[in-house]
């Protein structure tokens, strides 16, 4: 028997590899996106520190934007360096 | 063909209108403090209580202490949480009067996780958690009730006693304490 295909439709599915579910801070799935975006994936990225913890970008840009003195990790409270 | 746009309008109308009208969009703070509320898990000494269910921004923690200087008693603590919470901590503050170091007595609560040592993977838990210890163990370095954390530093037996007596309401030097007993 011979089958010739006419058409297909790819259908593909993603998700984070990230070592938790969920975002320490706000707490949300990390394959969902922090509270202040709509759509999750490219707009809504997670960053990992060099300790290895990770949270959305929103999440941890606004946690170091608020501290003044010295940038610790919310989990682990070393200093925070972004995993390159 | 008209009549169709009309038609496609007034569904169009129909749709966005109740997302506008009754439910608002909740805030991040909101969003967080839901998730912390559901997954609370109190230890037996405590309890909550929300004036308005509506608003879990606005909540009472009640900690009957069942062991240490303190047992026996009945503390009841506010909770205020703002808006940019959890990158900023809950207001916390002692509703009853008490007698003891690290809480003064305009309510002011001295836990390090409340002030300089917050951060936002911290939760509602950790902080009731943490309360609760202050009963269990009044830390007399870095005091807000400079008096009491002496009288603890220096005699305990002292420091139980005058705690007694403030918790059965009375006179601890020229201070007076409501009862607060169960």
């Amino acid at each position: 028997m011979k089958v010739t295909i006419r058409s297909w439709t790819g259908v593909a599915t993603w998700r984070w590899v990230a070592n938790d579910d969920n975002c320490g801070i706000c707490r949300m799935a990390f394959d969902g996106c922090c509270p202040d975006c709509k759509l999750p994936g490219d707009d809504c990225p997670l960053v990992w520190g060099q300790c290895s913890h990770c949270f959305h970008i929103h999440c941890i840009m606004k946690w170091l934007n608020s501290q003044q003195v010295q940038h610790l990790c919310p989990m682990c409270r070393q200093e925070w360096k972004f995993k390159e | 063909m008209i009549k169709l746009f009309s038609l496609k309008q007034q569904k169009k109308d129909g749709e966005s209108a109740p997302k506008t009208g009754n439910q608002k969009k909740a805030s991040a703070a909101q969003l967080r403090i839901t998730k912390d509320i559901n997954e609370l898990n109190l230890p037996k000494t405590c309890n909550t209580e929300f004036p308005d269910p509506d608003d879990l921004l606005t909540f009472k923690l009640i900690i009957c202490p069942d062991e240490g200087f303190y047992r026996g008693g009945r503390f009841i603590f506010s909770f205020k949480v703002g808006p940019n919470y959890p990158h900023e901590p809950p207001k916390v503050k002692c509703e009853t009067p008490v007698y003891h170091p690290n809480i003064d007595l305009e309510g002011n609560v001295c836990l390090n996780i409340l002030r300089e040592d917050w951060k936002p993977v911290l939760t509602i838990n950790s902080i009731v958690y943490g309360l609760q210890y202050l009963f269990l163990e009044p830390n007399p370095e870095d005091p807000l009730n400079k008096e009491a954390a002496e009288v603890l530093q220096n005699n305990r037996r002292l420091f139980e006693q005058n705690v007694q007596k403030a918790m059965r309401g009375g006179y601890v030097g020229s201070v007076y304490f409501e009862r607060c007993l169960k």
